[in-house]
């Protein structure tokens, strides 16, 4: 078990720089998720980590030690990835014993210690199988248990996920984080799939073309995103283009949006001027065109759709913008229908970022 | 973009010491023989001798015999091949699954073999000439293009009918029901179709067989007569030339290079231009044939494959045959000729064995290392080892013999005299194949099983031995078989650079055959063809391992 400390790392790849001097720290124990659109870094990210990758500048410590030129087999490191990569022509077995065998680890503590990895992920029964032989599922807990087994000081995790089939992938979700909580390991998950991310992590690092893009709890990237990108990436958002008109120093900020005043929450350095304003859509809430309230804007209903446990507004409102409005489905408002006038009421804590 | 990024330790070092290897023994031999084809007499700069050559009126009819010996043994090979493959891969017959499987063997049979065979049944005391003979009809002489077109054929279909059985197989069915959904007659619909498929696998594979007719050793010099060719020629003026300069056996060798550049130039313009596009669809099930045409079916790929398989059967029977000087006393059986050979002259046996397992180990290792380089550790050097190891592919075997005794026989290596010339000769000629075979597993096993083999704490090299060879055992295998076949079969090099007692079984073959001693010729045909099936069964029925799926 460690900590990890990454030290502005740079990687570039034949003159396209992939990592632009990142930093970030990963406390000890923690589940910390590297969350991105395809192509972001994250793989190269976790590569530098694990030392497939060699930094061309920055450091790597784990704890305190100074990683950063340390051949990836002494790292000490689990590993799990997205293709499994069991080791075709060993058994189950095998494959969870490869790691302990390369320690020393021989005998009866050997196979003690692969029979209780295997059963954790449930498999004691399949231990002679050869990894053909198994599902897509039994395979990652194989993966699972093979890194695990070796008690690592760091477990990395390459979307682990996205070779299963949707309901295996929710099914794994829970196994692999009861057997990171029961081994208390620093864990680093890549993944692009956002409500994974939020599902799982202790912390999530959000990269946007090769650097940090925010970082933070669950919470509060959901409910407090810095900027468009993060609004937009993690759930959805309705993002508008307002004009900041003042801003006092208690946290207190007005703007101007289709031609009406509104109370709204800064978010990290915003000024006077362009801005935008990140709204949710079950932030909003909708009631009668008149009279008007603060806060409110007037809109026209373009569609309403009924979604289950909450139907969803599409409103129109001036200036060609459009807002997307989530109720829970027995709301006051529910007797809305498409084509009605309505007010949109943007409440004071939705955020209004720098453009 | 590839860029010079290299990690020395291990891969960078391990990627040098093969280079260096091969361009010593691979690159260097062939720059030998390029600079003595272009020196004079006192080893100044010259073209005297392709001068010669070209004013030479029976080095004229040699090139011309090789290329229209080569046109012709393709167009029949396309011609046996194509049909062949056609009703074995739409067709359901009795005997089907055993036929199609046969010629798969045909290709191991030594062509030394082949013609010697040919030779016991069609030669001049040969058992149907003498059947013949008994009646009073005298057989037109085997001896010639008769002789040769019709072993070589019976050798060489081989490579056409499993190339376009391949495509036909992988071959999309459904683009022939359309074909048909859209009202075209069946046939028509077949050729429209068909053809596309076919015909990039027939040029491809019609190429080859034509370069290997022109290379073509063992069979040109038993069957070949008085006709001259190139490969018999540039063998006899290396024998000739043996002490003396050797201009014009560089030159010749030079031209039979050029000869199998051309070619490839070909291949590779087939291939980009027309190559199976063709999407992985299921191919159409074979269909059931009424009973004429299924005997007709099996009589003709029968007769076929039976003929192929032949010599098999032939060598045997001779080799257990009495003989009486040149004469093979035909029905009268008798353990003379083997006794003969493993009492008094065993050496060639033990030589062929030796140095067949000595290339064997040497060949297995080289091309697991060196494809291990060139696919997982890409860089501009292992891309250079990839170019020069497709080398000995241009260079038949006269000619690679040629090139090793030349650049080994004097200087500060000397290896001519030595086993290790015969080793190195076998190593280099099958090289490629092996190489080849191992590359295609190491393609289909995925970079990560190695960083997962890392991550748990165990070293790149380490990794390699622990994760990776076992991974590929059944190809390690399969090259290591394959690489035994073909070596201890081989006589186009090895008997250009072979010295008393270095001879070994195929030598021994055709240096009897030449005495007329046809007898004790097939006492040693029986024991190559032994040491050669053997390890076949070994591995079919022993270790199951498919031999033969990846070409
Ligand atoms: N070995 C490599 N050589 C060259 N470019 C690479 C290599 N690995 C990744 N890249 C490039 O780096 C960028 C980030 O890739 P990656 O880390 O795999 O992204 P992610 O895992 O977030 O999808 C991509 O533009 C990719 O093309
Ligand atoms: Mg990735």
């Amino acid at each position: 078990m460690a900590s990890i400390t990454l030290d502005k790392l740079v990687k570039q790849f034949a003159g396209q720089t992939v990592l632009q001097s990142l930093s970030l720290h990963v406390p000890d124990g923690a589940f910390f998720t590297l969350l991105g659109p395809s192509g972001c870094g994250k793989t190269t990210l976790l590569r530098c980590i694990a030392g497939f990758h060699e930094p061309d500048a920055g450091r790597i410590l784990f704890d305190r030690d100074d990683v950063t030129t340390t051949p990836a087999h002494r790292r000490d490191i689990g590993m799990v990835f997205q293709d499994y990569a069991l080791f075709p022509d060993k058994s189950a077995f095998d494959n969870v014993a490869y790691g302990l065998r390369a320690r020393g680890v021989r005998g009866d503590e050997m196979r003690r210690r692969v029979g209780d990895a295997l059963d954790k992920v449930g498999l004691h029964a399949l231990a002679s199988r050869l990894p053909a032989q198994m599902s897509g599922g039994q395979r990652q807990r194989v993966a699972l248990a093979r890194a695990l087994v070796i008690r690592p000081r760091v477990l990395l995790m390459d979307e682990p996920l996205s070779n299963l089939d949707a309901k295996m992938r929710l099914q794994m979700r829970d196994v692999i984080l009861d057997l990171v909580r029961e081994a208390n390991i620093t864990t680093v998950f890549v993944t692009h799939d956002q409500e994974e991310a939020l599902a799982m992590s202790d912390q999530i690092a959000l990269m946007e073309r090769g650097a940090v893009a925010q970082l933070g709890s669950p919470e509060a990237l959901y409910a407090t995103p810095d900027n468009a990108y993060v609004a937009d990436f993690i759930g959805s958002a309705n993002v508008l283009p307002v004009t900041v008109t003042s801003v006092d120093a208690g946290g207190r900020l007005r703007y101007r949006f289709a031609g009406c005043e509104f109370d709204g929450t800064p978010g990290d350095g915003v000024d006077r001027g362009e801005a935008r304003l990140i709204a949710r859509p079950e932030e909003l809430s909708l009631t009668a065109a008149s009279p008007s309230v603060a806060n409110g804007i007037e809109g026209k209903v373009l569609r309403r759709q009924y979604l289950g446990a909450k139907t969803a507004y599409r409103i129109a409102i001036a200036d060609a913008a459009e807002l997307r409005v989530e109720l829970p489905s027995g709301h006051a408002a529910g007797g809305i229908q498409t084509g009605a006038q309505v007010q949109v009421l943007i409440p004071e804590r939705s955020r209004v970022v720098a453009a | 973009m590839m860029r010079l990024d290299i990690r020395w330790w291990p891969w960078g070092v391990l990627t040098l010491l093969s280079l260096v290897l091969v361009m010593f023994f691979v690159f260097y031999p062939l720059g030998v023989l390029f600079a003595n084809s272009v020196r004079g007499e006192g080893g100044e700069w010259s073209l005297a001798s392709f001068a010669q050559l070209a004013s030479d009126e029976d080095y004229r009819a040699a090139f011309r015999n090789s290329l229209v010996l080569g046109a012709t043994v393709t167009a029949l090979s396309i011609g046996v091949g194509v049909p062949f493959a056609y009703m074995v891969a739409r067709y359901d017959f009795p005997l089907k699954n055993l036929v199609a499987i046969l010629p798969i063997l045909t290709i191991v049979i030594p062509e030394i073999i082949v013609g010697q065979s040919w030779l016991l049944v069609f030669g001049n005391n040969g058992l149907v000439t003498n059947a013949f003979a008994a009646l009073g009809i005298e057989l037109p002489s085997f001896y010639g293009w008769t002789g040769m077109i019709f072993s070589m054929t019976l050798v060489y279909y081989t490579y056409i009918y499993l190339g376009v059985l391949a495509a036909l197989r992988g071959f999309d069915g459904q683009l022939e029901e359309a074909g048909l959904s859209l009202g075209t007659p069946p046939l028509t619909t077949r050729l429209r179709v068909l053809v596309p498929v076919v015909l990039p696998a027939v040029l491809v594979n019609a190429l080859v067989v034509f370069t290997l007719v022109v290379g073509n050793f063992a069979i040109s010099m038993l069957l070949g007569s008085r006709v001259p060719l190139l490969s018999v020629m540039t063998y006899n003026t290396f024998v000739s030339e043996m002490g003396g300069s050797p201009m014009l056996q560089s030159a010749m060798s030079m031209i039979s290079i050029a000869i199998v550049a051309v070619v490839l130039f070909l291949q590779k313009r087939v291939i980009e231009r027309k190559m199976y596009t063709m999407t992985q669809g299921r191919a159409p099930a074979a269909e059931r044939v009424g009973s004429w045409q299924a005997m007709a079916f099996t009589g003709a790929v029968g007769i076929v494959v039976v003929l192929s398989m032949l010599p098999l059967l032939v060598v045997f029977l001779a080799a257990f045959t009495e003989t009486s000087g040149p004469v093979m006393k035909w029905g009268q059986w008798s353990i003379g000729s083997l006794a003969r050979v493993l009492g008094n002259s065993p050496e060639p046996i033990w030589n062929s064995l030796k140095f067949a397992s000595m290339a064997t180990v040497i060949g297995v290792i080289f091309a697991v290392l060196s494809s291990y380089l060139i696919i997982k550790k890409k860089n501009l050097l292992t891309q250079w080892l990839d170019y020069l190891l497709v080398l000995p592919l241009t260079i038949s075997g006269t000619v690679l013999g040629i090139a090793l005794i030349q650049s080994f026989n004097a200087g500060w290596i000397v290896l001519a005299g030595t086993s290790a010339i015969m080793v190195l000769c076998y190593t280099v000629r099958r090289l490629p194949f092996a190489v080849r075979n191992a590359s295609s597993t190491l393609f289909n096993i995925p970079d990560s099983i190695e960083e997962a083999s890392i991550s748990l704490g165990v070293s790149p090299l380490m990794t390699l031995f622990k994760v990776v060879l076992p991974a590929m055992r059944a190809s390690i295998a399969s090259a290591a078989i394959l690489m035994w076949l073909t070596t201890v079969s081989e006589l186009s090099a090895s008997i250009v650079v072979y010295t008393g007692g270095l001879e070994t079984m195929p030598i021994a073959i055709f240096r009897q055959v030449d005495g007329g001693r046809l007898g004790l010729a097939s006492a040693y045909g029986a024991a190559l063809v032994t040491v050669i099936l053997l390890p076949i069964v070994v591995a079919v029925k022993v270790f199951r391992i498919q031999l033969f799926s990846s070409r």
